[in-house]
């Protein structure tokens, strides 16, 4: 060992700087998270206090309802997201490369690249009552305009419009290299046998989209515990706060925002944890069924 | 692929064009609304795309206010300094950790993907940066997120393809790390630094949360964290000023969404900028119509 880094002392100096970043930026920091397990002092040492902000955190109901809003806004971005990029590359496969394809191609990857504060800005434009496309088209249709923005029934739908206009493209592209990759020999066969473009889809194609789903799909699930703080605090207003409220969210309000320093890392740690969890299984699933991890 | 015209084809041209329409028709109608004359913004509705009228009035407003020249000059050296810090780590880490003998190489690996995986929280993350005395100085913002642990995965990807002969060739003309790094590595890998630094600058450019707690000095606010207090919290106040606004005067009788929209136009315009060079070495080919082999 004391052989190699002399050796390679000027290797180890090149990673020194990478090394220490995270050392400062983040081993202290997560060093810093057994504050959960103390009371937090101004001045002077913290008190040891074991389990008790854990304790609290779990009698408190609103912590519930937080967790149940992390887990169906995950789950609806999550699982009723999950076909559209599928449909968008075969979709887009139909059709010869050239301006048509590449034109969608190009306006649809497009919003992934845009902040949820210029997202957002854009959708209270959209979705606004007075001059919104989207109520415009409702009150053509004889019907009374909808403020989606502040309606506790419809918040998490936009929250998962919002996401899906942001992301629809840009995770089709995963699927369009995987269909761009099929056997051109698979299609002549099927041409012989005279197949129509439908069975094409459905025995050549889906078939051969299973593997990258299967990936998307369980890597997808390792996130559950993020269900997407930039988003949430950009589209959150005090109508719908306590139907989008998530974990995140919490933490960043009880903790900076009330100053429960101690509780809101308790929050914080059970979150880590639960997710560090998913993250590692979820990639040694995908690895074990399909050969691909999250890493 | 298929070259008929069938009743499912048109249905899939129609979808295909709705989905493009509905991210682009609000894109161009902000443009509209901003560039549109006073007088007559209020009659543009949300489909419309052409200005209605011309006025460059609403950018004069903006560009005219301190703040947002100040929020745009933080947001850009945030951006520039950060990028370049990112480049450098993930670049030099990249080269290190796929040289064939290093001793160590696995630990470094877990540890990487341990700081990739568990994320300290944003409380622990604002102590940090209160102790370190770093609170209020942009570089907290420089110094944040400064290796991304996937994008160095990728980039190491890119270099263990190169072949060894290269770098022992370089290596017995007494060339050093640090200089095959430079003159053999980086030159080598082109396309994909290229294309991390891309996505480190997006990153960077839209990074609102952090900014918005590091930063809390009005000198120090970053773009995106003005723009959520103008377009999104509907704070007024914060470019057009208190004192316009009890004045009343010209730029307080403004319409507020058009000024909205052109501080919107700004925030995107280096996006659209970067955009064709991402276009153009991220999805080529998926744009062709070709996987690379």
């Amino acid at each position: 060992m004391l052989k190699s880094l002399k050796k390679d002392r000027v290797l180890y100096l090149m990673l020194l700087p990478t090394l220490l970043f995270f050392l400062v930026f983040h081993v202290i920091p997560i060093l810093g998270m057994r504050l959960a397990f103390y009371d937090y002092r101004i001045k002077g040492d913290n008190i040891f206090v074991g389990l008790k902000h854990f304790e609290k955190l779990f009698s408190t109901p609103v912590f519930f309802q937080i967790l149940k809003n992390t887990l169906i806004i995950s789950a609806m971005k999550i699982f009723l997201f999950f076909p559209l990029p599928i449909m968008l590359a075969i979709m887009l496969n139909e059709f010869r490369s050239g301006p048509f394809r590449k034109g969608v191609q190009i306006v649809s990857y497009l919003p992934h690249f845009l902040s949820w504060v210029v997202i957002a800005g854009i959708w209270i434009e959209f979705l606004s009552p007075t001059t919104g496309v989207v109520n415009l088209f409702l009150n053509q249709l004889g019907m009374e305009s909808i403020d989606f923005l502040t309606d506790k029934s419809t918040i998490r739908w936009v929250l998962l419009a919002s996401e899906s206009w942001r992301s629809i493209g840009w995770d089709s592209i995963i699927y369009f290299a995987a269909i761009l990759g099929i056997d051109a020999t698979l299609y002549e066969a099927a041409k012989i046998d005279g197949a129509s473009r439908g069975a094409v889809i459905r025995h050549i194609i889906l078939p051969e989209l299973v593997v990258t789903m299967v990936t998307v799909l369980i890597l997808n699930i390792g996130f559950f515990m993020n269900a997407g703080l930039d988003q949430v605090l950009n589209f959150t207003n005090a109508a719908v706060n306590s139907r989008i409220d998530i974990i995140d969210t919490y933490v960043y309000r009880v903790g900076l925002g009330s100053s429960q320093y101690s509780f809101a890392t308790a929050a914080n740690l059970f979150k880590g944890l639960v997710g560090t969890t998913l993250i590692v299984s979820t990639h040694l699933l995908s690895r074990r069924l399909t050969g691909k991890g999250a890493w | 692929m298929n070259r008929k015209i069938t009743p499912a084809k048109v249905i899939m041209a129609f979808i295909l064009s709705f989905l493009a329409l509905t991210m682009l028709v609000p894109l161009l109608n902000i443009l509209a609304k901003s560039l549109s004359h006073p007088d007559l913004v209020h009659g543009l509705k949300g489909y419309h795309i052409v200005p209605r009228g011309f006025s460059l009035i609403n950018y004069q407003v903006i560009l005219a206010q301190p703040i947002v020249i100040r929020s745009v000059l933080n947001s850009l050296f945030i951006t520039v300094t950060g990028v370049i810090l990112n480049i450098g780590l993930t670049a030099s880490a990249a080269y290190v950790l796929t040289r064939p003998k290093l001793a160590g190489k696995k630990a470094f690996m877990y540890f990487l993907i341990i700081m990739m995986i568990f994320d300290p929280g944003i409380i622990q993350e604002y102590f940090l940066m209160k102790n370190i005395g770093l609170l209020d100085n942009l570089w907290a913002m420089v110094m944040y997120k400064a290796v991304n642990v996937y994008y160095l995965i990728i980039l190491m990807r890119f270099m263990e393809n190169i072949p060894a002969s290269i770098v022992e060739a370089a290596t017995i003309d007494g060339a050093g790390h640090m200089n095959i790094l430079f003159k053999v590595m980086i030159p080598l890998c082109k396309v994909p630094l290229l294309t991390v630094g891309m996505f480190y600058g997006v990153y960077r450019w839209n990074e609102f949360f952090h900014s918005s707690i590091f930063l809390t000095a009005k000198s120090n606010t970053v773009l995106q964290v003005l723009l959520r207090q103008f377009v999104v919290q509907s704070d007024t106040q914060v470019i057009v000023g208190a004192a316009n606004i009890l004045a009343n005067n010209n730029i307080a009788q403004l319409d507020n969404g058009s000024l909205k929209a052109a501080t919107i136009v700004v925030a995107i315009i280096p996006i659209l900028l970067l955009y064709p060079i991402i276009l153009k070495y991220y999805t080529s080919d998926v744009l062709s119509g070709g996987v690379k082999g």
